[in-house]
């Protein structure tokens, strides 16, 4: 993984909220690496701030302190309107995450300059056919909707895609399907993933190397066979064991 | 569609067009009226309803079913134009303090939460004295604690959508704050806030017909349904229709109202 | 253990306000025992939420065609008031969210004396924490002043099944109880599931759409598609040896730990 290039990456990020005297520290010191056309599984269960660390990474939030860097270029404290220039972000809710007014045509334009040929090519690529655009999120399967923000993901021209849970809400039948497209996507498109999920399972499947995140903190990290075959830590033992299998 | 939602739909459309007819007698108001609403006649006061004049004539000898018409008119478009701007102005205050939040919000719910702490009605009389009468002044002196219900409605509606995920994603789309409110919480809260709009007209339609009643609204002679009342309440016992009638179109007219604003609502609670 | 607690004939199911040739079920039949435990596992609109609501005897549902038989009666000869009472005593149901099952702001203590009490029941503290206690809630006291909106959705869904055990049902029907939790609660769940069928020798009938928790708990195993029992069986046989393409494909994608 040396000779890669290291596209984004966080050193030591801080993050509480609340008031003074009751204050959360969600995130402890959290530093991590994304290699370019790799997909970095993030584990941990709900609470464990993975969610934050994308809200931060994407920029709707602000670190308390550490550092995010894009290819070479710190970006820390700039917004969402200007870091979606370089990553996009695939949400759980597939439903929530278009406009229950908008069809998908119109949502899937609203990035900058997508052309209709463009447009067309995206979706074929996640597997659907055109005519769904005219469609409203409602009139869609939850995979479809999902396949569909991944498209809209693709057109904003970014490098890196943030995936948050994105197939918790799927039946497993659509999980399947989901995650197959997006390992066809790393494959064909010049893009690294992040991909967030408590599902050790599924990341073992998926992911080139492994984060697990235990209450802020980072237990173990490192290529996805290693952390599975060998965790260091107590806590990933115990989600090792938890995971349902036939 | 399940059949309550389908008698229910029946109830919007049957009030619907009651509601239109009024609008239209309003609108064409001067072209129906049998005579000039502000025309007096020595020879004619306080006539009681007959062929020629159907709700009979009040006391400077006017025509009162052409006043009555003449007042729907007034009442109407005052009401409409009122309730419109309130509407406006509140959903934009309510959007822009929901969405960016911080002390601009704080101060303006602040402001909205003293206007309601008094009675609209008790602000109204007050600010309208001070503009001392006059259809406008009365406007504005129901406007002024008005627009603050849209505007928590509005806000409330944004709060609970500004964290949906299709706003992030227009975020990293490159979208603005105004995009975003005028392109996407616009469009999701509108519906919402438009049917408390018209739940608003019967209430404001009363108070209009209140301040003119006291004196705060219309300058005579143009008529207008709650200054009919308080110039016939005089004579009230010589010639009871120059009272009842204007008193009628009032109820009737709000009934209607408020009867679609209700039914509106509940359709939309069946989802 | 041979007496049949459920039995499901010919039963064809569609929703009131659809169309009358839009079945949600189709011919399903089946038999449960008690101390059985059957998971009917198919896709997102198979008809298996369905089905439960159908028994259930909820509101929108409609019995077009067969018979559903709880305890020897007939279900859908039963009126509101028996039935609710069936339901109750009975009758035990999970539902998906398990925030439903609870009113968000009212403490769990208030809510367990009127449950209970609607059922004629004592409300017995200790009792109560000692079932907290057989399922892994260790700070029972604390739950109890606790109100639903504070604790997470794995908590809410746990309790869910402490009241299940509480009542003692003779079946449980469990719709989908684990889609709304993380892998390491959802497992959890499961094995309180299992818990509670091996000390009461309850029947749980429970609805999923991960083969895998089906093969962590079931005895038998039912696979719908589009509204049909296509398969259903003991779950060991199931699970070797599908006959059909679809369960073979079900299994494909649940994931697998890769080693």
């Amino acid at each position: 993984m040396n000779d890669r290039e290291i596209v984004l990456s966080g050193k030591e990020l801080h993050k509480s909220f609340g008031p003074k005297e009751n204050r959360r520290h969600i995130l402890k010191g959290v530093s991590f690496e994304l290699y370019s056309g790799e997909i970095l599984g993030i584990v941990g269960e709900s609470g464990s701030g993975k969610s934050t660390l994308l809200k931060l990474i994407c920029g709707i939030e602000k670190p308390d302190s550490g550092e995010l860097i894009h290819r070479g270029k710190e970006y820390t404290g700039i917004g969402p309107e200007k870091t979606g220039k370089f990553l996009q972000m695939i949400f759980q809710d597939a439903y929530g995450s278009f406009d229950p007014r908008m069809s998908m045509e119109k949502s899937l334009k609203e990035g900058v300059g997508v052309s209709e040929e463009e447009m067309v090519k995206v979706i074929e690529e996640v597997g659907l056919t055109k005519d769904l655009l005219s469609r409203r999120p409602r009139h869609l399967s939850g995979g479809q909707c999902q396949r569909m923000s991944v498209a809209r993901a693709l057109l904003g021209q970014a490098d890196i895609l943030m995936c948050d849970e994105v197939t918790s809400a799927l039946d497993v039948t659509s999980q399947a399907q989901v995650v197959k497209m997006i390992e066809d996507v790393r494959n064909k498109e010049d893009v690294s993933i992040l991909f967030v999920s408590h599902d050790l399972a599924l990341v073992s499947n998926l992911c080139d190397r492994v984060m697990v995140i235990k209450e802020g903190e980072v237990v173990d990290y490192g290529e996805t066979k290693t952390v599975i075959n060998n965790p260091t830590s107590e806590y990933t033992k115990k989600l090792l064991d938890s995971v349902i299998d036939i | 569609m399940s059949k309550r939602k389908k008698r229910q739909k029946i109830k919007i459309i049957i009030a619907t067009i009651f509601a239109l007819i009024v609008v239209v007698v309003g609108a064409l108001a001067n072209f129906i009226a049998p005579h000039d609403p502000n025309a007096t006649n020595a020879m004619l006061m306080r006539k009681a309803p007959s062929a020629e004049y159907l709700f009979g004539t009040d006391n400077m000898g006017r025509c009162v079913l052409s006043r009555v018409l003449d007042g729907a008119r007034i009442t109407l478009a005052s009401t409409f134009l009122l309730v419109a701007i309130s509407f406006l102005v509140g959903i934009i205050i309510g959007m822009l303090c929901g969405y960016y939040g911080g002390i601009v919000d704080t101060i303006l719910m602040r402001i909205a939460d003293l206007m309601l702490a008094f009675p609209q009605m008790v602000v109204a009389i007050a600010v309208a004295g001070i503009l001392g009468g006059g259809i406008f002044g009365a406007m504005i002196a129901l406007g002024i604690t008005m627009w603050t219900g849209f505007a928590r409605l509005a806000r409330s509606h944004t709060l609970s959508i500004k964290n949906e995920p299709y706003i992030t994603a227009a975020k990293l789309n490159g979208k603005n704050g105004m995009q975003i409110i005028f392109g996407h919480i616009f469009p999701n809260i509108v519906e919402n806030v438009l049917v408390n709009a018209l739940t608003q007209i019967g209430t404001t339609m009363i108070g209009l017909a209140g301040l003119s009643f006291l004196g705060l609204g219309v300058t005579a002679p143009q008529a207008e349904w709650g200054s009919m009342i308080s110039e016939g309440r005089a004579y009230l016992q010589l010639a009871p229709w120059v009272v009842i009638f204007p008193a009628i179109a009032i109820i009737i007219t709000i009934i209607i109202f408020n009867y679609l604003g209700d039914v509106v609502m509940e359709y939309r609670r069946m989802d | 253990m041979s007496e049949t607690v459920l039995e499901i004939k010919d039963l064809s199911v569609r929703y009131e306000d659809c169309d009358v040739e839009d079945l949600q079920v189709m011919d399903v039949s089946f038999e449960m025992k008690k101390g059985e435990i059957l998971c009917i596992v198919g896709e997102s609109g198979s008809g298996k939420s369905t089905l439960i609501k159908a028994i259930h005897g909820m509101d929108r549902t409609r019995v077009v065609n067969g018979t559903i038989e709880a305890f020897g009666k007939d279900m859908s000869g039963l009126s509101k008031k028996d039935r609710r009472t069936l339901m109750g005593t009975d009758i035990g149901l999970i539902p998906q969210n398990p925030y439903s099952s609870f009113n968000p702001i009212r403490r769990y203590e208030v809510q367990f004396k009127e449950a209970l009490s609607a059922q004629k029941m004592e409300y017995d503290k200790e009792k109560i924490l000692s079932v907290f206690e057989k399922i892994g809630l260790h700070d029972g006291e604390r739950i109890l002043k606790c109100r639903p909106y504070e604790l997470s959705g794995g908590m809410n869904q746990r309790i869910a099944i402490a009241v299940a055990f509480l009542f003692e049902p003779d079946l449980l029907m469990c719709d989908e109880p684990t889609s709304a939790l993380d892998v390491t609660t959802a497992g959890m769940v499961v094995d309180e599931l299992v818990k509670m069928k091996e000390e009461q020798n309850t029947a749980i009938l429970m609805v999923t759409h991960h083969l895998g928790i089906a093969a962590r708990m079931a005895d038998h195993i039912g696979i719908m598609k589009n509204g049909r029992m296509i398969e259903y069986g003991p779950a060991k046989q199931i699970l070797k040896n599908p006959q059909e393409e679809y369960s073979r494909k079900l299994m494909e994608d649940v994931p697998r730990l890769k080693r």
